[in-house]
């Protein structure tokens, strides 16, 4: 059996890569696999846990987490589109109508 | 055999969000879907309030480890919601007729509410999560309403970012809660933490957990994206996320660090502190110089959950006395703030611009308007006899009465007190340019029955709630109660 701090160190690394990219990249859709690779790094641990514990809670909660991911891709894709049909540009640091 | 009579309120909502899209087939006028959706929110508040009035409906889940409980705390801010919904879906029914994909409106509409009042009577962190995420999914398309619009659709993509940033953190923080308890349970997650103590990972969870839900209630330092948003966003949804979104926030907060973390509160109750003076004193001070009616509403409401979130705080010592402050405060600042929308909304469906020079001798051109938004602006401030006058003495009182055991919370209400005051200058602002200043025309404004019925609806609440403020304090006082099983 592999021991728990390897998968929090798994999803700890994975985490913190997830969060460098969402404040170091400028490309809407690079901050959004960022963002999927965090909530998948919560999914790791819930299931590392959940088999550490030997309860289902973890493994459930990952299943409703990756089913629930998936929707948010969807809405952020779609809307992400919609900003390139009305502006010709995904760039984070172009689209700055909105501001004090 | 599971009963589900718990979820009976969602499950009506969600009936009617699903149906209105069929039957846009057969009907297209806006009004007439807008009509099924108030149908829909009567409906279930009408159950609501069922349970209310009679028994309140058997828990959903193992009783030691509950995933939804329907009690008082979630029939108060289910009632919230819905009425949230119900204003806004009168107000877009004239303001959304001229776009595309209504029906989509109002079932998003609805859909969000679902999953706010989801969250209100979640026990489960599972729960909560699935709620939020319901709610906020429905939010992103709606501020992306309008396809065509240029700032509508910027608006749309940094809240799908946050958004999504803020569930990634939060999701994160709960992973590790349920790697240290072993359970999602707040109660049980509460019984752990008190049995073993405080780790690092423990504050590593609490730091991701405050992150993440701050986020999305848009409490300083994480407020960035809530101008740009409301901003961007059509009028109505500014009103839906301001007076909505923001609240179901606020509930997981509560639930969150009172039922799930109060064994712990020595980690969190300063933070918690200082984060809720920043709050009000960073919106208060940025929305002096804001010259756009939205942007400044959007960081008045920044203020405002600083207002709410200094409740959290106070109630490690003195109870459901500061919870009871926190919910009153939560249902005024619902129909003050989404009126004040509304009027914006109302404003610009006559080609009114948003800045706060266009509303230049408004007082002539649109009376019951700009009446309606003096109201709003004063109640906001929190001049009395007004409901925001109210909720936030009982706020006050709450802090002076926790300061004689705790003393630094003295603090939060010279803060509340000094917010107070300095707000009054942006907010008196508008009303003197709708009355003081001269307009360059004085040619009456005709604005819709519908928008017209709903800046009423809140204009009512909002005097009503300050003249006759009894009932409603007894029943946010029931509501907070449940959040301290302890106290019976």
């Amino acid at each position: 059996m592999i021991p728990i701090e390897y998968f929090l160190a798994l999803s700890g690394i994975l985490f913190v890569i997830g969060a460098l990219g969402v404040l170091t990249k400028r490309n809407a859709i690079v901050v959004l696999m960022s963002v999927e690779l965090m909530l998948n790094a919560a999914n790791i641990n819930f299931v590392a846990f959940s088999s550490y514990y030997g309860n289902l809670n973890g493994a459930v909660f990952a299943l409703i987490a990756i089913a629930i991911a998936a929707a948010e891709v969807a809405v952020g894709l779609a809307i992400i589109m919609n900003l390139y049909k009305t502006r010709d540009t995904i760039s984070l640091d172009e689209i700055n109508l909105l501001r004090w | 055999m599971i009963e589900y009579g718990a979820i009976y309120p969602e499950i009506i909502l969600i009936l009617f969000a699903v149906a209105i899209p069929a039957l846009h087939l057969l009907i297209k006028s806006s009004r007439a879907l807008a009509g099924i959706s108030l149908v829909g929110i009567l409906a279930s508040a009408g159950m609501v309030v069922y349970y209310m009035v009679g028994d309140y409906p058997a828990i959903i889940g193992d009783p030691s480890a509950p995933l939804i409980v329907f009690d008082a705390l979630a029939a108060v801010f289910s009632l919230v919601f819905l009425s949230v919904a119900l204003v806004v879906v009168l107000a877009s029914a004239r303001y959304v007729e001229k776009d595309r994909h209504l029906a989509e409106y109002y079932t998003l509409i609805m859909m969000s509410t679902a999953g706010m009042m989801l969250v209100a009577s979640a026990q489960d962190l599972l729960t909560i999560y699935v709620g939020i995420e319901i709610a906020s999914m429905a939010t992103y398309a709606l501020v992306a309403f309008r396809k065509k619009d240029k700032r509508g659709s910027e608006a749309a993509v940094k809240y799908v970012i946050v958004g999504g940033l803020s569930s990634a953190l939060s999701l994160y923080g709960i992973s590790l809660l349920y790697g240290i308890t072993g359970t999602s349970s707040l109660a049980g997650i509460n019984e752990v933490l008190a049995a073993q103590g405080v780790e690092l990972t423990t504050l590593l969870a609490l730091a991701l957990l405050v992150a993440g839900f701050g986020f999305k209630i848009a409490i300083a330092p994480f407020h960035m994206w809530a101008p740009d948003v409301y901003e961007g966003a059509p009028t109505p949804v500014s009103a839906f996320l301001a007076a909505g979104s923001k609240k179901m926030g606020l509930v997981v907060m509560f639930k969150l660090f009172l039922v799930g973390l109060i064994a712990i509160q020595a980690n969190w109750d300063v933070v918690l502190g200082i984060v809720a003076i920043l709050t009000m004193t960073i919106g208060n001070v940025v929305a002096l110089s804001q010259t756009n009616m939205k942007r400044m509403l959007a960081y008045s409401s920044v203020a405002q959950a600083g207002y709410m979130l200094m409740a959290i705080p106070l109630a490690t010592v003195v109870g459901d006395y500061a919870i009871t402050g926190g919910i009153f405060h939560i249902i005024t600042h619902a129909f003050m703030k989404s009126g004040a929308f509304i009027v914006v909304a109302a404003l610009a469906y006559v080609a009114i611009g948003e800045s706060v020079a266009d509303y230049k001798g408004l007082g002539k051109r649109a009376p019951f308007l700009a009446f309606s938004m003096a109201i709003f602006m004063f109640a906001l401030a929190g001049i009395p006899p007004l409901s925001g006058f109210m909720s936030k003495v009982v706020l006050l009182s709450a802090s002076v009465e926790a300061a004689e055991i705790t003393q630094w919370m003295i603090w939060l209400g010279v803060a509340l007190v000094l917010n107070s005051a300095l707000s009054l200058y942006y907010y008196v602002r508008v009303i003197k340019y709708m009355y003081v200043e001269k307009g360059e025309t004085e040619a009456r404004i005709k604005v819709p029955i519908a928008l017209t019925a709903a800046i009423a609806i809140c204009m009512v609440a909002t005097v009503a709630l300050g003249l006759f403020f009894d009932p409603v304090l007894e029943l946010c006082s029931e509501a907070a109660r449940t959040l301290f099983p302890a106290l019976g």
